[in-house]
């Protein structure tokens, strides 16, 4: 059970990311991502957007994965720039390391 | 001497021409074409059987009038498709090659035969079908078409949107109109609308560009308050009753306050209520009749109700529909702005709205009610309204969060794509349900001063359970067609299993129903949004104009025929008759006797057959389709001679 956040899109502004909600969830990205790994990077930006912080924290492993090769980014109909989300969840992640 | 060669020629009905369609494999692959051919020569009459790999094309029709024009022929029998797709093709061709077009018999051999049976039985089937044919069209008369006034005079049921657009339309071409509007006031549902999707035009800014064009047309009689009693006749020649009365008690009890605390005069807009026509409310009740060439029903929808319970609607006062919603928005543009949207005083913070409310309900799935069946279809409009109303708040009202829970999102018309991509700029937050798994809207007893918990199962979110706190929940209603049961009953139109009025033809007479002269306007059809309803009016408008335009109309010829050498004036005819009036008793002179014999009105005789069936004098017979044809086709039927 989570509840909504919906705050969390605006926390994320501070890391660089305004575009959280743009993401309609195709999976284009997730489709085309080369870790073909579980639903990457799509998931992590769900969460995001229902600000499900805890999710995040317990997963964040996740997020080094990425290899930013740029295909989401390239890919994504939304324009959402899916790999610079991943990017500014780690900042999130590494400044709320102590706190988790 | 020509035209008295020519009668003895269309009369003689002996040269039975057989023209067998192969439709391109469709009925030659399963239907031995060549066989079928082989087995009617021997139908007596037949002269020439001929075939084609498809008779519709140019080189098919071709063959038939280079027949009738050498005189090989002077009576047509297709065997192809079903004659709802070329019977008109063929009547058509034989005008062309200078013939009666009612020379005419189809046989189905697509779908009644090759679509249905294969092999052997499936040619002798084609076979006896056409054998049949063969035999009624040796009996087939020429016939003409008769023409009967008709009044430059239209009636429009229904002062909405569209109801307004076919009466200003019809206004312009000339044609005279009555407007009969149920409610004290014009506008319809257009006039509870703010700003509409997806141009952000002002509802208001709509009715009043139109119904002032309406009000000082002198063409256009408007009659609110106003309902049908009574209806009669046929295309052209229409009689509508309808009484005006002062609305019961409580009946448009809140309009009627609005209009009197607002101190708008007749033909000025009240917002949320419409415009009232300059005769006001009527004070007494009065019975109207109007002579009318055709009928226009613009009779509109009504938004769905939500059950007590379902998602909370009359449970939790914080449950409101879409359009209660509009409203409050609209009301709120007069405080002062504010970050946070307020009703009635209170804070809004989060508003989880909810799609597909009363629309593309599932049996098994969704309760059913059991005197109305389940609203399978989408209402086509809510998507974009709800997205419309979702933008518009955030960007007045930034500190209201909005939860969109949606099953699919279709914002399928120019412009409203963008309202999708808009209200994710704007920052609302998307979930998806599947029907089976709706969001529950419950008492919040956790987090924060939210009085509502809405808890979906979110698909977007890979399954997982998410929990959203509301201050306001607002449910996307769909459309119902306006319950005319009463018009259906009397004007004998047909309406769909979800009450909505149809029409004819889907694609190619999509404002046209069966009965010729009456035409659908708007949301009575199906859900619209307010352009599509206009451009419905302006459509069943222009078909009226080209039905009236002429000054006549040209009617079926099957209908009843007296043959008064037979009839002895029983009247069983006239009791058996479906269609009031068009079959009487009149008194006339035969041998020096005066006696009562039947006669027919052409012009409202259906051509049913009622009446044939029950003459002990066999001396009724609808054209084209007499008793005598009718014995004919079944001798073939069952003729030894035709087996294949």
């Amino acid at each position: 059970m989570t509840l909504v956040n919906p705050e969390f899109a605006e926390e994320l502004e501070k890391f660089g990311i305004d575009k959280t909600l743009d993401c309609f969830n195709c999976g284009t990205c997730a489709a085309i991502c080369p870790l073909i790994y579980e639903h990457f990077p799509r998931k992590m930006i769900r969460y995001a957007q229902i600000g499900a912080k805890d999710r995040i924290l317990e997963n964040y492993e996740d997020l080094w994965r990425c290899l930013h090769c740029g295909l989401c980014i390239e890919t994504c109909p939304r324009e959402a720039d899916p790999g610079d989300l991943i990017l500014g969840l780690r900042r999130f992640v590494i400044d709320n390391w102590r706190r988790a | 001497m020509e035209d008295e060669d020519k009668a003895k020629e269309t009369t003689s009905g002996q040269k039975v021409g057989v023209y067998v369609c192969h439709c391109g494999g469709n009925i030659s692959d399963h239907v031995d074409v060549g066989k079928v051919c082989e087995n009617i020569k021997n139908v007596p009459g037949v002269v020439s059987v001929r075939n084609n790999m498809f008779m519709c094309s140019d080189p098919g029709q071709e063959m038939i009038m280079e027949d009738l024009k050498n005189g090989t022929i002077d009576r047509v029998v297709v065997a192809s498709c079903a004659p709802s797709l070329h019977e008109t093709t063929f009547r058509n061709a034989i005008s062309r090659a200078g013939g009666n077009p009612y020379i005419y018999e189809h046989a189905n051999i697509r779908e009644q035969v090759s679509w249905v049976h294969h092999g052997d039985n499936a040619t002798e089937k084609a076979s006896r079908l056409v054998a049949a044919a063969a035999a009624k069209a040796k009996g087939l008369q020429p016939l003409e078409a008769f023409r009967v006034d008709a009044r430059k005079h239209a009636t429009v049921i229904g002062g909405g949107i569209a109801g307004l657009r076919a009466a200003k339309d019809l206004a312009d071409r000339g044609i005279e109109v009555v407007l009969i509007e149920k409610s004290p006031f014009l506008g319809g549902w257009t006039a509870k609308w703010d700003h509409v999707f997806p141009t952000g035009d002002n509802a208001s800014d709509l009715i009043m560009e139109l119904a002032p064009q309406v009000l000082n047309d002198p063409t256009i009689t408007v009659y609110n308050c106003a309902r049908v009693t009574s209806f009669e006749g046929f295309v052209g020649n229409f009689k509508l009753g309808f009484k005006t009365q002062s609305p019961e008690k409580g009946e448009y009890e809140d309009e009627i306050k609005k209009m009197i605390e607002s101190g708008k005069k007749p033909g000025e807009f009240i917002p949320f209520v419409g415009v009232s026509p300059s005769s006001g409310i009527p004070d007494a009740s009065e019975e109207h009749t109007v002579q009318t060439g055709a009928i226009i029903l613009a009779t509109g929808f009504r938004p769905y109700t939500p059950r007590t319970g379902e998602f909370g609607y009359g449970k939790f006062q914080e449950v409101i529909t879409l359009p209660e919603l509009i409203r409050i928005i609209a009301e709120n543009r007069e405080n002062e702005p504010d970050d946070t949207l307020k009703v009635n005083g209170r804070d809004i913070k989060s508003i989880a709205m909810i799609h597909c409310v009363g629309s593309r309900q599932i049996p098994g799935i969704h309760e059913e009610d059991e005197d109305k069946p389940l609203n399978q279809y989408c209402s086509r409009t809510c998507c974009s309204a709800v997205l419309h109303a979702a933008n518009m708040i955030r960007e007045t009202h930034p500190k209201t969060h909005i939860y969109d829970f949606y099953r699919d999102i279709r914002t399928y018309g120019r412009g409203q794509e963008e309202l999708y991509e808009d209200a994710s700029k704007n920052k609302v937050v998307f979930f998806r349900f599947e029907a089976q798994d709706s969001p529950v809207v419950a008492k919040n007893s956790g987090p924060g001063d939210h009085p509502l918990l809405v808890t979906v199962k979110d698909t977007l979110t890979f399954g997982e359970e998410i929990q959203a706190p509301a201050d306001l929940v607002v449910l996307a209603v769909g459309m119902e067609p306006n319950n005319v049961s009463d018009l259906v009953e009397m004007m004998k139109i047909s309406e769909g299993v979800d009450k909505f009025l149809l029409e004819v033809h889907p694609k190619l007479r999509p404002v046209e129903v069966a009965v010729s002269g009456i035409l659908l306007a708007g949301t009575c059809q199906a859900p619209f949004d307010i352009g599509e309803a206009c451009a419905a009016a302006s459509g069943a408008a222009v078909k009226t104009s080209a039905l009236l335009g002429r000054g006549y109309v040209e009617l079926d010829p099957f209908v009843a025929e007296v043959d008064l050498n037979k009839c002895k004036g029983t009247g069983a005819c006239v009791e058996a008759c479906l269609n009031k009036g068009a079959l009487t008793l009149v008194e006339m002179e035969i041998n020096g006797e005066t006696v009562k014999r039947a006669q027919v009105n052409p012009a409202t005789c259906s051509g049913c057959g009622a009446c044939t069936a029950v003459c002990p004098e066999r001396a009724i017979n609808v054209k084209g389709w007499t008793l005598k044809q009718y014995e004919d086709m079944v001798d073939m039927i069952v003729a030894d001679r035709i087996a294949a």
